[in-house]
């Protein structure tokens, strides 16, 4: 029953459908919603956020990106990861529409060469005790902080925690934080960043329910994806998160470096509130899984 | 920032043990913590601040950075609290100069110099404590016996755990693995709670929301959400780093229990399955708050004990602590001890003549 009911509410927003309308679709019409009430992809109703004592929108909760971004933020197909002969559809790849505005990312041509040679070198892991271990190899392999944006499509969730006068959103790949600072002339909280970081120097303020997150400092380290999406330190992403419904906050990224692209450039998709009874963040402390990939060629062959 | 991490290895390791292990553990040093302190408030008209929800106001940044041993020194017997000149007195020695704890002799051993790390102007804020221990119950200052049982887990660990045994310098460092190192060396904890001082890095951050509680650990970042809403724990079979925690306010206090341990990463190794820490957080003034804890885990201490650890404000920010990242530590570690056996194996060569097969 409840099967028919989706399938001739989807088939009846369309012209033939309209057509096919039947009693079957009058009977399902008693215990479903009218076809008009199940929301277009992309469109939400206007919405006001609820907003917090201190008069602030409350953003606070447990969100996730349900995209497969990681993988690659523009159009891809699906494909076998790594070592299927192993790993079969445990480590295959999802397809995806991409996040990018437009669908292209304005490389530089030489910009895009190094995109491209990232992707081939993405599963090489060298490291050493100095930067060069920085050279090649995703940072999400090695469980290195993921940085900004990817962070927030990453298939896992993140919360976001409204303190009074700063924001911090702990996401549960490897617990990162991150800070962001909402107070004006805060004495404690310099305006540019202090030294670069994985995850950047992030200043906040709301622009009616928008939160606008302003991020520089990066260390030019971090991918967007693991198709060797990357940046360099000139790194700027102006982040907006607006409040969509209960339930979702429409999220878009600004990404400007004139090193690496020819213009700025646009990542949207929504966030959804994780709704699960008592949902909580676990740990996904990755270090752990991931010392035989970054230090094994130190390790003492038992052999000898 | 990121590449604070490639300090010391030794005197890393040295104080995750400290955290983890110890029974005695005494915090180290600052450069100038008196010049350094917060602004100071006036508390004859300093009035408990609140959040715009109404809780009391615990937000801003923190250290827990002591001179107080955890157990109380012989030479006070039962004596609580230190006379004016007595704590004034530690309080300049612990900030004039510089320490390495040792296992064997804590505090005494004046060979670890901060200013070699730079660290002096991370270890600000400090503040005199009149106590002559951190452990205030039972009365006598110190922590209860072990259990047998939890002794012999100790001495197994002490033996054969990871960086087995600091109080022989001259054992061999084993480090054959990644799984030989300590979960500090690892990237993989910092420990806590309770919040205890460390040698460095004894910093944190408070926030908190309508919901939430959230302490930061400026040692790798590291988080802790305490849910307010009096939600049940996570089920036995989900484990957390540092514990699953619960608060909510008795009063002015924030009380908040925490369980769920992860074997292999509580307080002083205790089992964590029967480990229970309660933490009890007052503001008592504009830059203190009184933060007592009590560990409960009676198969490992004969009884539960408690102690308290003054929280002094310190200005912010807390910067990214970017560890794995730049965990120089267990390349080095581990390249150090493949040097180590192609030397030996070199040697045996020499001294057999039989040749040694070599990488």
């Amino acid at each position: 029953m409840k099967t028919t009911a989706v399938f001739v509410f989807l088939f009846a927003c369309t012209p033939i459908g309209v057509q096919a309308q039947t009693a079957v679709q009058q009977r399902a019409a008693r215990t479903a919603p009218t076809a008009s009430a199940i929301p277009a992809p992309g469109q939400f109703p206007p919405y006001k956020a609820p907003h917090m004592a201190d008069g602030k929108p409350d953003l606070n909760g447990i969100w996730q990106a349900f995209v497969a971004a990681d993988i690659d933020v523009q159009d891809h197909d699906a494909q076998a990861g790594p070592h299927p002969e192993i790993m079969g559809a445990y480590g295959a790849w999802p397809g995806g529409q991409g996040i990018v505005e437009g669908g292209e990312i304005p490389y530089k041509p030489e910009a895009l060469a190094q995109k491209k040679a990232n992707a081939e070198k993405r599963m090489v892991v060298n490291i050493t005790s100095d930067p060069h271990r920085h050279d090649t190899g995703d940072p999400e392999l090695k469980c290195y902080r993921p940085g900004i944006p990817r962070a927030n499509y990453l298939p896992f969730p993140f919360q976001i925690i409204q303190g009074t006068d700063n924001i911090i959103i702990v996401y549960e790949f490897g617990r990162v934080l991150r800070t962001i600072y909402m107070k004006e002339n805060d004495p404690e909280a310099p305006k540019e960043a202090p030294a670069d970081s994985w995850l950047g120097w992030s200043r906040g303020h709301f622009e009616g329910d928008t939160l606008v997150v302003d991020s520089t400092g990066f260390v030019p380290y971090t991918w967007f994806d693991r198709a060797g999406d990357y940046h360099s330190d000139a790194l700027h992403v102006v982040e907006r998160y607006t409040p969509a419904s209960p339930y979702h906050i429409m999220y878009e990224a600004t990404i400007d470096d004139p090193k690496v692209f020819t213009r700025p450039w646009k990542v949207s998709f929504p966030l959804y509130r994780r709704m699960e009874k008592n949902i909580q963040l676990v740990d996904f402390n990755c270090e752990e899984f991931v010392e035989k990939l970054l230090y094994g060629p130190y390790f003492k062959d038992p052999s000898k | 920032m990121a590449n604070r991490f490639s300090v010391s290895c030794g005197a890393l390791a040295t104080m995750i043990v400290a955290i983890l292990l110890t029974p005695a553990f005494v915090a180290a040093q600052a450069k100038s913590a008196a010049a350094a302190k917060a602004p100071a408030a006036d508390n004859k008209t300093w009035a408990l601040p609140h959040t715009p929800d109404g809780q009391p106001d615990l937000q801003g940044y923190w250290t827990s950075l002591s001179f107080t041993p955890m157990e109380r020194p012989a030479k006070y017997g039962n004596r609580e609290f230190l006379t004016d000149e007595e704590a004034t007195q530690i309080y300049k020695e612990g900030v004039q100069h510089s320490y390495e704890f040792t296992f064997n002799d804590f505090g005494d051993t004046p060979v670890y110099d901060a200013t070699v790390y730079a660290l002096s102007a991370w270890q600000e804020g400090v503040a005199p404590n009149k106590r002559t221990s951190l452990v205030v119950d039972p009365p006598d200052g110190n922590i209860p016996p072990l259990t047998p049982e939890a002794a012999k887990v100790r001495e197994a660990f002490r033996r054969t755990g990871p960086n087995q045994d600091y109080a022989d310098p001259n054992a061999p460092v084993k480090a054959d693995t990644s799984t030989d190192l300590n979960l500090g060396e690892r990237c993989l904890s910092f420990g806590g709670p309770p919040i205890l001082p460390g040698a460095y890095n004894s910093d944190f951050h408070i926030i908190q929301s309508p919901g939430n509680v959230l302490i930061e650990y400026e040692w790798g970042n590291e988080s802790r959400i305490i849910p307010l809403g009096g939600g049940p724990h996570l089920a036995p079979n989900i484990h957390a780093w540092h514990g699953d925690s619960r608060g909510h306010w008795e009063g002015n206090t924030l009380v908040v229990e925490s369980t769920n341990f992860r074997p292999g990463a509580t307080f002083q190794g205790a089992n964590a399955k029967t480990l229970k820490i309660t933490e009890y957080f007052t503001r008592v003034d504009q830059n203190t708050i009184e933060y007592k804890f009590t560990i409960d885990d009676p198969s490992t201490w004969t009884k539960p004990w408690s102690a308290i650890v003054p929280l002094s404000r310190i200005k912010g920010p807390i910067f990214e602590y970017a560890c794995t990242e730049n965990n120089n530590d267990a390349v080095n570690i581990l390249a150090g001890a493949r040097a180590a056996d192609k030397a030996a194996a070199e040697k045996a060569k020499k001294t057999s003549g039989v040749p040694v097969s070599q990488k």
